[in-house]
Order: C-alpha cells, then sequence, then structure tokens
C-alpha cells in the first residue's frame, strides 16, 4: 500500500482499474467511456490502464457508454464507467436498464449542477435525480473514501444477495480535481478482496435465455418486489464486505452513515459528501463550547437507512438537513428522505431544510454557524432556507 | 495550516504549482491539498490555484479566503485582488525581472519577493519562447522565500517524474529569487474587502435590471488585427496589373468588374491575354500547391467577355506628342486621354500597333483583337498621324508645338551576323522585316527549307509563319538549349508541335552557296554550355572542330533588337521614365523597348503608363497611387496556410490541333470557356471575404459589416483562433 498524492478523480480511477483487472481470472474487465467535465480524468486513466483482459471502448455517447458496460456485464465482465452531470441525464434511460437487468455495474458519478445555465461545479442534483431507479448511492467524503468506496461497490454490487449497480459520488472539484493523500492498494490486495465475478444470470450460449422482452403486470411487479428485497438487504451486507475491507485492507472504508457526537444530542445535523467535513468541525467547535449538537454524515442514500439514522440519533428533537441541491417545488432531496423516515418513529421532530452549496457555492464554517444559529432559535420547521445568497 | 494562493493565467501551470508546493511538505510529513479553481474559461484567462498544508489531517474542504502567502505567475495580474485577504506580513511573491521595491510601495504590510521566472524558464527551454512554463522555476523560488529545506523541491520534482531542465530552473530560481524583508512587519492595517453576495438578475426576472459586465478582452495576452499583403503576381506584373483584383471579380463571375480592374493600368487585356510571357504565372504561391492559376487565359477572357464603357475623367488644355504605336506609345496615350490630355499619336508606318502587328502573327494575335484594343483608345479622341517618320529635327519642332513629347519607337537596329557573301538579301533576311511581309501577305516560301537562327519570340513567329507560307521544312538554329530560350514556353511547345525541329548547341559560322537543289549551305559549329554569364544564363562555349553543314533555302535572322536613338541629340541620356533631354521647357521622355529594352509587351505597357503618371504629376501635380509594391510587403507561399486549400487542376484552355493549325493564319489557341478557373485564385495576402475569421470566432466577438471587419476589443480574449483560420494571413496575433 503507497501513499500518494492524487485527485479524486485518479482515486476512482485506480480503484476501478485495479477492480476490473482483478476480475482478469474470470472474464475480465469492460468499461464503454465518453468524456464530460469534472470526471474526464477517471475515463482518461481506465483507458491507460493495461488491462491483462478486457476492452476498454470509446463510444459516441454517454448513453452508449453505459450500453457498453451492460453489455460486457451481462457476458460476465466487471463492468463499470463514470459520467456527471448532463452525461447523466443523457445516460439515464440506460442506467435503469442496468438495474432492472440486476447487472453489478459500478458507476463513479462526480457531482455537477445540471445545465442550463452551464454550470461545472458541485451539485448533487444530478445523481439524486437517479433516486428512483434501483442503484445503490454512495456519497463520498475524501478522496480515499471515494477509493475505498469504489472497491466495495464492486463487492457490494457482486454479492448474489444484493446483484444490484452500485454509483459511487463526489463532489466536483472539491475532490475531482483536489489532490491530497491517499493510500493506493495494491494488485494482490484488491485480488483478495475481489474475487473472480460469476454472474449467475450470465449469458450463456448453452442455456440460450430471453431478456427484456414483454412480461405481463404480475411478472413485472415480482420483478420489483425482487429488486425490493434486495434493497432491505443492502446495509446488512455493506455491514458484512465493510468488515471484510478492514480485514483486508486495514482501514474502515466508512458506514453507511457515520454519526458524530450524537449520543446525547438535542440537534443534529444531517449531510453529506464534502459539507460533512465542514459539518464535523463547525459541531467539534461548539460541543466544545457546551452545546448539546451532534451531525451524521449519510453515505449511503440508496436504499435510505433511515432506521439506522434514529438509531444514531436517540435524543434528537431538532433535525437540520444540508442538501447541496434543489428538487423544484420541493425544496432538498435528502430532507424528503428524512421527513419520510421520522415519520411515525419520532413524530413531532422539528427537520428544518437549508439549501447549501447548491450549484457549486462554497459552504463555509461561517455559513454553518448561521444555520445551527437558526436552527437552534426555532420552535417549528418552516420552508427550506437557501444559503449563501440574500434571496 | 499554511494556505498559499496562486494567481496565474489559464495554460501557465498554476495548478501543477501547487501540486508542486504540496509535494515538497508531503514528503516531510504534512497533511496537503492542491487544488484550482475552475471555471470555463480558456487559456490566458486569470485563474486561481490553491494549496494548504498543515502538521495535522485536513478536514478544511473550503476555498482558501486568507492565504498566508499568494505567488503571481503573471505581474500583469498585479492589482488590488491580489492582497485580498492576504494575512499581515505575508509574502507576495511575483515572476517578473524588476526588483520587489518596484511593488513594495503598491503593498505596505506585506513582504515581497520578486524571481524572474520567464527568463529562467525561457533560458531552460520550458515550454514555448510565447509561452514558457514557469512553474517549476517559481516552485525554486518558493521554498527558498518560505524556507523550505533546500533539497524539497528537487525532491517534490522527482516524486512527481518531472525530468530535464526542470531541476535547474527550479535550483536557478531558488538561487535568484529577490527578497525584500525590511516592510514594517507591524505597519499598514490590512482589511479584507468583504464582497456582498446577492441575487443576480436571472432569465425572467432580471430583463431591465442591470447585469454584471465581464469585460473578457482583459483578459487577453494577445490582440488580432488585419492587413494586406501585396500577391506575387502583382508585385511581378511589368504592366503593374492589379492580378489578384481581376482574378477574384472573375471567381465571383463579374467579368465586367474584372476588366474595369485591368483597364485601369492596361489597355490591352486581350493583348496581353494572347501573347504575355506571363511572370505572374510564374510567381503563383499556387505552384507550391498544384499548378498557377492560368492568369493569361484568364485576361484574355476578361478582355473578350467584359463590357466597360471608357471614357476621360477630365478635361485638360496640355498637347502631348507621342512618338510610336507601339504598346508602350499606345499605352501612354491611353493613360494620358484618360486623364483629359490632348494626344497625338505620330506613326511612321501606315497602322496603329508597332509590333503588334508587325511582329506578333495573327494565328497568335488575331487583328480584330488588336483593333479593337486600339480602337478603344482611339475613342478617347487620341488624333493620329500616320506615315510620319521623325527625325532629329522633327524632335525639336515637335517640342515647340507641343506641351511635352514620348518617344516610343521600340528597337529600330536589328542585330546581325556577318555570315559571308554566300546568300542575297531575299534569301537572308531579318526575321522581323520578314513577318512584316508575312503578316501583310507579300511573301510566300512555297516548298523552302527554312532556317532561323535566335531562341526568341521573333525566331518562334517567323518559323511558324514560314511554315503557315509553305515551307517545306524549318529549323530553328540556337546556340543554347531549350531551358535558355527566351521564348514563351507554350509557344517553344506548340511550335514543335507543328513540326519544327531544333538545333539546339549550334551556332552559324558562315553561310555558303548551296550544293544541288539548296539555295544556301550555312556551316554551324556545335556548342557546349559554361559558366553563367550576366544574365544568369550558361554561356555558350565553342566546341572546336565541330562544324556540319546544313543545307537551306532561306536563312532568317531573329538575334535581337537594340535601341536607335538618332532622334535624339548627341550624347542624350535615355533612362526610362525620365525627362531625356532635361534642357528644353518641353520634356522629352523615352519609354518602351527604347528606353528599356524589356522586350514584352507588358512591360512596354507598364512603361507608358510610368510616364503618363509622372507627366500628369508635372503637370497637374497630382500624385496617382504607387506602381510598383516593394518585395518586403509581398506574400509568399510560406505565409498562407496552405493546409486549407484544396488541390485542384488548372484549366488550360484549348488548342487547334497543330496539323490542322500549322496550314492557316487562323487562331491558335481557343483560350477557356468560362472563368471558372479564376475560383483557383487563393488571393493571397488580400482579404476576399471568405469569412471563415468570424465564422470560427468562438466567442462571437468578431462580426463583418459591409466589407469591414471589426473586432470587439472590449470581449476579445485573444484566442487567436481568427488568426489560425485565416488562409491569406490577413489576420494576425499582437501581443499586448
Amino acid at each position: 500500500m503507497t501513499l500518494e498524492l492524487v485527485t479524486g478523480n485518479h482515486a476512482a480511477g485506480y480503484a476501478l482499474s485495479v477492480a476490473g483487472e482483478a476480475n482478469r481470472g474470470a472474464r475480465g474487465a469492460a468499461c464503454g467511456i465518453y468524456p464530460i467535465t469534472p470526471q474526464t480524468e477517471i475515463v482518461e486513466f481506465v483507458a491507460r490502464f493495461p488491462f491483462s483482459k478486457g476492452r476498454v471502448i470509446a463510444v459516441e455517447s454517454e448513453h452508449s457508454a453505459m450500453g457498453v458496460s451492460i453489455g460486457a456485464s451481462m457476458a460476465g465482465a466487471r463492468a463499470f464507467t463514470a459520467s456527471s452531470s448532463n452525461g447523466l441525464a443523457y445516460m439515464t434511460e440506460n442506467i435503469m436498464v442496468a438495474g432492472f437487468y440486476r447487472l453489478p455495474i459500478v458507476l463513479t458519478a462526480v457531482n455537477r449542477t445540471l445545465g442550463p445555465p452551464w454550470n461545472i461545479w458541485a451539485d448533487q442534483g444530478d445523481t439524486l435525480y437517479l433516486r428512483d431507479f434501483p442503484w445503490i448511492q454512495l456519497y463520498c467524503e475524501t478522496n480515499q473514501e471515494v477509493l475505498d468506496s469504489t472497491l466495495l461497490a464492486f463487492r457490494l454490487a457482486e454479492d448474489r444477495r444484493i446483484l444490484l449497480p452500485v454509483m459511487v459520488i463526489m463532489d466536483a472539484f472539491i475532490l475531482s480535481h483536489t489532490q491530497m493523500e491517499t493510500e493506493l492498494p495494491e494488485q494482490d490486495l484488491v485480488d483478495r478482496y475481489l474475487p473472480p465475478l460469476l454472474l449467475p444470470h450470465e449469458l450463456n450460449l448453452n442455456r440460450p435465455t430471453t431478456v427484456g422482452g414483454l412480461t405481463w403486470p404480475r411478472e413485472t411487479m415480482s420483478q420489483r418486489i425482487e429488486v425490493d428485497e434486495a434493497m432491505e438487504r443492502v446495509p446488512a451486507a455493506y455491514e458484512e464486505h465493510r468488515a471484510t475491507f478492514r480485514q483486508i485492507f486495514g482501514r474502515d472504508p466508512g458506514g453507511a452513515l457515520s454519526p458524530f457526537e450524537t449520543e446525547d444530542a438535542e440537534t443534529v445535523l444531517v449531510t453529506s459528501g464534502t459539507i460533512a467535513s465542514t459539518a464535523r468541525e463547525v459541531v467539534r467547535e461548539r460541543r466544545a463550547a457546551g452545546e448539546k449538537l451532534g451531525m451524521v454524515k449519510m453515505k449511503m442514500f440508496r436504499p435510505f437507512p433511515g432506521d439506522r439514522l434514529l438509531d444514531a440519533c436517540p435524543h434528537a428533537r431538532k433535525f437540520g438537513v444540508l442538501d447541496r441541491d434543489y428538487a423544484a417545488g420541493s425544496g432538498g432531496v435528502w430532507w424528503h428522505d428524512l421527513r419520510a423516515a421520522l415519520q411515525g418513529p419520532r413524530d413531532g421532530a422539528m427537520v428544518q431544510n437549508y439549501l447549501t452549496g447548491v450549484c457549486g457555492g462554497d459552504v463555509t464554517p461561517a455559513m454553518l454557524n448561521e444555520v445551527i444559529d437558526d436552527l437552534l432559535a426555532r420552535r417549528s420547521a418552516g420552508k427550506p432556507v437557501w444559503k449563501g445568497i440574500d434571496k | 495550516m499554511i494556505e498559499i494562493r496562486i494567481h496565474g493565467r489559464g495554460g501557465q501551470g498554476g495548478v501543477t504549482l501547487a501540486k508542486i508546493i504540496a509535494t515538497t511538505r508531503y514528503l516531510h510529513g504534512f497533511s496537503v491539498q492542491a487544488f484550482g479553481l475552475y471555471a470555463a474559461e480558456r487559456s490566458g484567462a486569470p485563474l486561481q490555484a490553491f494549496c494548504r498544508f498543515d502538521e495535522q489531517p485536513i478536514t478544511n474542504r473550503n476555498l482558501i479566503y486568507e492565504p498566508d502567502h499568494v505567488i503571481v505567475l503573471d505581474a500583469t495580474l498585479v492589482g488590488p485582488a491580489i492582497t485580498g485577504g492576504l494575512k499581515p506580513n505575508g509574502w507576495i511573491l511575483i515572476n517578473d525581472p524588476r526588483l520587489p521595491y518596484e511593488f513594495a510601495e503598491q503593498f505596505p504590510g506585506f513582504r515581497v519577493a520578486t524571481v524572474d521566472a520567464t527568463s529562467i524558464a525561457r533560458s531552460n527551454e520550458l515550454g514555448t519562447r510565447s509561452v514558457p512554463i514557469v512553474n517549476t522555476a517559481l516552485a525554486g523560488a518558493v521554498a527558498r522565500v518560505l524556507e523550505f529545506e533546500p533539497e524539497s523541491v528537487r525532491e517534490a520534482l522527482e516524486h512527481l517524474g518531472f525530468r530535464g531542465k526542470n531541476f535547474d530552473a527550479a535550483s536557478e530560481a531558488y538561487e535568484r529569487v529577490i527578497i525584500v524583508d525590511d516592510v514594517d512587519r507591524h505597519g499598514a492595517k490590512v482589511t479584507h474587502p468583504v464582497t456582498p453576495t446577492h441575487r443576480v438578475p436571472g432569465i425572467v426576472d432580471g430583463g431591465g435590471a442591470e447585469r454584471p459586465v465581464i469585460r473578457t478582452g482583459q483578459w487577453a495576452t494577445e490582440q488580432p488585427h488585419r492587413r494586406e499583403w501585396t500577391p506575387p503576381c502583382n508585385h511581378v506584373c511589368p504592366a503593374g496589373n492589379d492580378v489578384q483584383g481581376f482574378l477574384q471579380a472573375l471567381a465571383r463571375k463579374e467579368t465586367d468588374l474584372a476588366l474595369e480592374t485591368l483597364l485601369r493600368t492596361s489597355p490591352f487585356p486581350s493583348v496581353c491575354g494572347r501573347v504575355c510571357p506571363a511572370p505572374c504565372m510564374d510567381s503563383c504561391n499556387r505552384l507550391s500547391l498544384d499548378e498557377a492559376v492560368n492568369v493569361r487565359d484568364l485576361e484574355r477572357y476578361a478582355g473578350d467577355h467584359g463590357r466597360v464603357d471608357v471614357k476621360p475623367l477630365a478635361k485638360r488644355e496640355q498637347r502631348i506628342a507621342i512618338i510610336g504605336s507601339g504598346p508602350a506609345g499606345l499605352a501612354a496615350s491611353y493613360h494620358l486621354a484618360r486623364l483629359g490630355y490632348r494626344v497625338t499619336v505620330i506613326e511612321g508606318g501606315s497602322s496603329l500597333g508597332g509590333l503588334l502587328r508587325t511582329g506578333i502573327p495573327p494565328y497568335r494575335l488575331p487583328r480584330e483583337v488588336l483593333d479593337r484594343e486600339i480602337d478603344r483608345i482611339l475613342d478617347l479622341g487620341v488624333e493620329v498621324r500616320l506615315d510620319t517618320r521623325i527625325e532629329r529635327r522633327d524632335l525639336y519642332r515637335l517640342t515647340l508645338e507641343f506641351d511635352a513629347v514620348l518617344v516610343a519607337t521600340g528597337l529600330q537596329e536589328l542585330r546581325s551576323l556577318d555570315l559571308g557573301g554566300g546568300g542575297d538579301g531575299e534569301s537572308i533576311m531579318q526575321g522581323i522585316d520578314f513577318l512584316d511581309r508575312a503578316n501583310r501577305e507579300v511573301v510566300r516560301v512555297d516548298g523552302e527549307d527554312v532556317v532561323v537562327v535566335g531562341g526568341g519570340n521573333t525566331a518562334f513567329d517567323a518559323a511558324r509563319s514560314a511554315l503557315r507560307l509553305g515551307a517545306r521544312s524549318v529549323r530553328i538554329v540556337y546556340r543554347r538549349t531549350r531551358e535558355e530560350m527566351p521564348a514563351i514556353a507554350e509557344e517553344i511547345e506548340e511550335a514543335i508541335e507543328e513540326g519544327i525541329d531544333c538545333e539546339y548547341l549550334t551556332l552559324p559560322i558562315r553561310i555558303e552557296p548551296g550544293n544541288g537543289d539548296a539555295r544556301l549551305t550555312m556551316i554551324c559549329r556545335r556548342m557546349q554550355l559554361g559558366e553563367p554569364d550576366d544574365s544568369g544564363r550558361r554561356r555558350p562555349v565553342e566546341i572546336e572542330g565541330s562544324d556540319f553543314p546544313i543545307e537551306c533555302d532561306r536563312v532568317l535572322l531573329a538575334l535581337g533588337q537594340s535601341a536607335d536613338l538618332s532622334v535624339f541629340p548627341e550624347g542624350s541620356e535615355v533612362r526610362d521614365g525620365a525627362d531625356v533631354l532635361g534642357l528644353l521647357e518641353t520634356p522629352v521622355y523615352a519609354i518602351g523597348d527604347l528606353a528599356s529594352n524589356d522586350g514584352t509587351v507588358a512591360g512596354a505597357i507598364g512603361s507608358g503608363r510610368r510616364a503618363a503618371l509622372s507627366i500628369h504629376y508635372v503637370f497637374a501635380g497630382e500624385e496617382l497611387p504607387g506602381l510598383v509594391p516593394t518585395a518586403d510587403e509581398v506574400i509568399r507561399a510560406g505565409s498562407l496556410k496552405m493546409h486549407l486549400f484544396e488541390s485542384a487542376p488548372s484549366h488550360h484552355g484549348m488548342s487547334r490541333p497543330a496539323e490542322e493549325r500549322r496550314l492557316d493564319y487562323g487562331e491558335v489557341h481557343a483560350g477557356i470557356a468560362d472563368p471558372s478557373e479564376a475560383e483557383r485564385c487563393l488571393s493571397c495576402g488580400v482579404c476576399n471575404e471568405c469569412d471563415r475569421c468570424v465564422t470560427y470566432c468562438p466567442e462571437g466577438v468578431l462580426k463583418r459589416v459591409g466589407h469591414e471587419f471589426i473586432f470587439d476589443y472590449e470581449y476579445c480574449k485573444g484566442c487567436g483562433v481568427c488568426a489560425a483560420e485565416c488562409p491569406r494571413n490577413v489576420v494576425f496575433m499582437t501581443r499586448l
């Protein structure tokens, strides 16, 4: 394991490549690639990687890039790709196909504001809008977490109890283009963590099957229920693969969520991605001053680990949800899911939404202090509050 | 934690500098971050990069608002933004050759250091001369200023895989950085500008509101400009024609405008379109792509098909006599008559045209074509006196009668060879006299074997005329090779096609009475080529003992002509376009071959025109536009974007078959049927409004209004796409 100074993109490209290489004993690696800022460096890295077995195929659009990965995955390859923003929007039809085909594809998504107007900076809207597809979504906070989560994603996706594709997600530029020290594991360690892929429904000439044909409502609904059951199993399976990761790499890739000082906290900030780093520092400072604050960093968005969140915050009655996204007409997306999770188990808890760093703005400690001040002073929740701009 | 902000421009390597600095600290156990502030802008836009390092793990994910130090990659960025948020006593390291004191006053309360990283990068050949890569040099300077371990930059560069002279640049900058450390550490109070963040007017509600203005032109390091060049065809045209101009008019199918363009300088487009040796075609930049544009046939097309009414531009009182009606005399008459002078042409012969009529056979220049162009000159009101030979005493009389006299009598002295007494005046004749008689249809050579001595157009015209007048065989004897022949290449080619033999490297020695049937025996000697002479052609040298006889009936001598200056007073100095006498009140000019011995119709036309303009300057004081552009204004193929042009073969026009045309006086060459050949003209160095620059401008800051191209320098970032896309080098970039 070597400690290198690399960007988030480099970390993702490295992890995708060594994971693909680890399948050389089976049907190899496959990646359809198409560039878009800010993820282009990822597919550039993958395209340069000397795979022992497999193909990297440059295509004419994101839609086809996922198409290549779908085809290769159905043929048993360890398949992956990367995209961002409007590229993901264009890829969307095939993103959905990959999920309902139950293909263990890993997609690195670099969060970038959906245009127009044209904007290249971080905003989670481009992946959160894919929330209703059968994909697991993992949001990362550091370059190291990007690398670790990518490796874990393959193991989770290929778990026969799961067989769902995984999106590993990072903030544009704040991670994708920022160099920080990152542990890069050697191939033999990765080989131990990621055994050769044996896809149960791999296409096989000796066992011809029809895929994707017309089915009646009842059969289709059964398939949806299978997806739902697989989603139910994800949090537990995740913990198993996290534990194995720790054993092999000697490092914790992080849980589905990471609570900080929440055991006694009455007021808790809930956030994700790199905003979590800033929120943790602000909470640390204010707790030192005696305030009963906590914060939870959410890594897993799909499936949404709502019950685990409540378990982690037994005394919280006030939640401030920091969304780096905006769902037109209904505030922040994380806010919706948290409110749904609290409904019933903790009726009466107050949940206030703050739209922070939407469209790529910098979320500073000063801004989060304002958020906390506002939250502490509130008697009841109101409409989502836009931060970073005088409305 | 130490935080550093780097101010640079896109393409200067600022983010890499942040990474190098971060690596120096990372290798010494620090937690580090290096990142850029990215935008959608390209090369040259002001950008920022950041680096932070700390002994504790870094959890800060924000931009850097209050840096401990700043680094400025480009002194043009020095301004208030540099110190925005900079902590008191922070370092400002500027890439600039000046001393830090020159900046220190602007930055009270901070420490300033300068290093000439640009010249260090250049001397170490990092990047290109226009875009030197300065980041490794600046890393060396940073290490010195921030007191890093001296070896730390080398370690970082090695770790990052840098090679070559980057190491030298870093150590050189480490040594050369100049530091001012005497600024008062507790001097002026630093205040951080606070920029309020408020809503910007949006797409829907912001229609009437004031929007933020970003004048991107401020980012430019280069600006596009336009200038036009002289195309080589225009430069070499002896007549001074705007070749590019008439070709572009023809390319747009504006035949009348093409003819009008030609008539500005020459009254003889249809003539030159048939007989000009076309030096424009030898200098055509298209030769480096495929073949020269067929300018000669296009000029003929314009002359034959264009319709232009030429009228005098004014009415003036001065009377001008022109002696001689060859191309020089007629060209001068044309221009002077157009300028409104009262012109009288005095011709010794019985018809106008001089050598155009007597020397060039009708199968090359049909008489009706010549008459049409002469009539256009006469229609301007030129008076003509035929059959009037001018001797020296007549010239003096003319200076009393007229306000100016131009002498354009050409080359009347014929060069000859003393070949002994083997023939008479009929069997040995000057080619020019033979042509005159042939053109007047008063000579036949039926069944004769004819030998022509010489290699110029007169030799070939005489030879081909002899063929048409019944000769059994025609042979040209020339003392050099085909390469050195001064005749137009096409005419040599056509003559050989018609069955004329050429004896190269052959010198006639003498003529004796013939043996048997032949009237004459010409004894010749073989030659070989030696060293080049003054004209640049290799001098022929006789081979002793190689004499051999040629039996023939008639010998035509076409050895060239020289000027007969007997009309001028003894000792007169004759120079082209200059007053010959200088002592009389009336100016007397010698023009055309008489003065220049140029030997081409186009040269004579140019001489006549220059004289006309000089006379006009004398009488009217008006200087008309320049005649021959200087060579340094001429654009060569190397300056054109040849890759933007497509190769296309030339249209050569049609000629009648040799076996048919050799028997009659009908025109040999039929010209070209349409002017599409003109579309092959590259319009070298002259904008022809192809609009590539406008089309390719990625910013929409270049527009064309009518014939004018307007750059919006307020918003032009100087990306250079317009210049890169200009096929003819009209758009170019200048450094700001």
